[in-house]
């Protein structure tokens, strides 16, 4: 009981230990695991990193020219890096401190995952098409 | 004999931090009966293990079990995953693990005593524990990237290497914890209020914990000899200097003791391992597909957590199920609640350390 008397008494008179955080900056950490950063002159797509996200916050879609384009939700991630160290080529996926901000116009996650798993059907035939043509 | 009346304590009650229901049968402040439901925060983790995910995803699934033990589930799964497909762990890697491992018993204990001393109505402690707390979530944070979600420990080997900085800042941080554990286990022993609040209340005897199958802390409170980290050989603790803490007494006291004294064990263990951490690899890749079926024990921060899983050659596993701590300590809450005031039970609760979204799943 002495102990913590003394303790709260010296306490009245410290400074506070935690931070006043709007006033005052609350910094992330070094090496904190914040935002994936995709630079797209970069990409080879062969689409590992779709393939080990766990969430799925990573889709490419299929364009019709058999072009890919990278689609990343960062409200979705759960920002374990496995997609940087899936990546196949160094600098394309990198993580960045920063956290993904507060937004009110999320893009329509759902569409676009059901755009993509069509696309990728819709690619998918076409190739097989493409592939039985010059045969017969 | 008065007239029986029914009081409720939770779902939402202000001494617990998560949802579970007691439905207590009373006769005059005594209780006659209880109830229990655990399953509030049921998110089906189980059901889409085994559907959803791929093998190598699921240790990132599971650590979303529960936010306190968050390294425990995955190394439970990563270790069993392991041992199906007969991969061996570079030695750096498991004394990663292992200092991840110790500094999350050390937070996981410090809260559990913090919120006893709040539900004892020692408001000032709390705050006192919970400000040390922070170092350790410091720690945590510099050294995996995140405070709760470590994602550190994966199939293979770990995520992250311990930088000569990081290691640095660990030091500085690790010593002053230390002074303050020090500090926070002689009063949590020698205080006057604390102990006339707690000694002699929600006492489990070395029988009933044999009986009830009591795990973790609780049980070593109660005199038990039980700990997976001596019976269940899955990462080096022998060569870190791990002791077994063992109290006779039972009570609350004793329990958040129990916990006072494993924090100190496990701060000297985090300087053994800054000390004498291996040279080489953090991870070896994992390649094949995991056939038949593993289980494994893990000790948690709140007792034993069993992992058994199943594959049969395919990217999903057949089954992946998880048998917690908290779970293994509910009958004897229940067994001890009867014939016990209604004024005893918030505090009897929560020094059992429940976690109800490791329960629930």
């Amino acid at each position: 009981m002495k102990e913590m008397l003394i303790e709260t008494i010296k306490n009245l008179f410290s400074k506070p230990v935690t931070v006043k955080y709007p006033q005052e900056p609350s910094p992330p950490p070094p090496n904190y695991r914040g935002l994936i950063v995709y630079k797209e002159e970069l990409c080879i797509f062969c689409t590992k990193c779709e393939m080990v996200c766990p969430p799925g916050a990573i889709r490419f879609t299929y364009q019709e020219d058999g072009s890919k384009k990278f689609h990343y939700n960062p409200y979705l991630c759960i920002y374990c890096g496995e997609c940087v160290r899936a990546c196949p080529k160094p600098g394309c996926l990198t993580q960045v401190e920063e956290i993904a901000p507060p937004e009110s116009s999320v893009p329509d996650w759902d569409e676009l995952e059901k755009r993509a798993e069509e696309s990728k059907k819709a690619f998918l035939k076409a190739k097989a098409v493409a592939k039985k043509k010059p045969g017969s | 004999m008065g007239k029986r009346i029914t009081v409720p304590f939770g779902s939402q009650h202000v001494a617990l931090p998560e949802p579970v229901r007691f439905v207590f049968q009373t006769e005059n402040e005594k209780i006659v009966d209880v109830e229990v439901d655990v399953g509030y925060v049921h998110r089906g983790i189980e059901k889409a293990c085994a559907t959803k995910f791929k093998y190598m995803q699921v240790g990132y699934v599971v650590a979303r079990v529960c936010g306190l033990c968050a390294i425990s589930h995955t190394l439970g799964y990563v270790t069993a995953l392991e041992r199906l497909m007969g991969v061996e762990v570079p030695k750096r890697a498991l004394y990663l693990r292992l200092l991840v491992s110790e500094l999350d018993r050390i937070h996981s204990h410090l809260l559990a005593m913090g919120h006893t001393a709040e539900v004892a109505g020692y408001e000032n402690l709390f705050m006192q524990t919970f400000r040390h707390r922070e170092l350790v979530m410091e720690m945590l944070e510099l050294l995996t990237g995140n405070r709760v979600q470590f994602d550190f420990a994966c199939p293979g080997g770990v995520n992250r290497d311990l930088t000569p900085e990081v290691e640095k800042v660990l030091r500085e941080k690790l010593k002053v914890l230390e002074e303050k554990a020090l500090w926070l286990r002689d009063v949590y022993e020698n205080d006057f209020s604390l102990a006339l609040r707690w000694k002699g209340t929600g006492v489990v005897t070395e029988e009933m914990a044999k009986e009830m199958n009591v795990v973790g802390p609780p049980a070593r409170a109660a005199g038990l000899k039980t700990d997976v980290r001596a019976e269940f050989d899955y990462l080096p603790f022998k060569e870190v200097g791990y002791r077994m803490v063992v109290l006779k007494g039972g009570s609350i006291y004793e329990r958040n003791l129990v916990r006072a004294l494993e924090v100190l064990n496990s701060i000297e263990m985090c300087w053994n391992i800054l000390d004498g951490l291996p040279e080489g690899d953090i991870k070896v890749p994992v390649k094949g597909l995991p056939e038949g079926e593993m289980f494994v024990r893990i000790e948690a921060p709140r007792g034993e957590l069993f992992y058994y899983i199943r594959g049969s050659k395919k990217l999903i596993l057949d089954r992946v199920r998880i048998r917690v701590p908290t779970f293994a300590n509910i009958p004897v809450m229940k067994e001890l609640f009867v014939g016990m005031d209604y004024a005893d039970v918030p505090a009897t609760v929560i020094s059992f350390d429940p976690c109800l979204s490791c329960t629930a799943r």
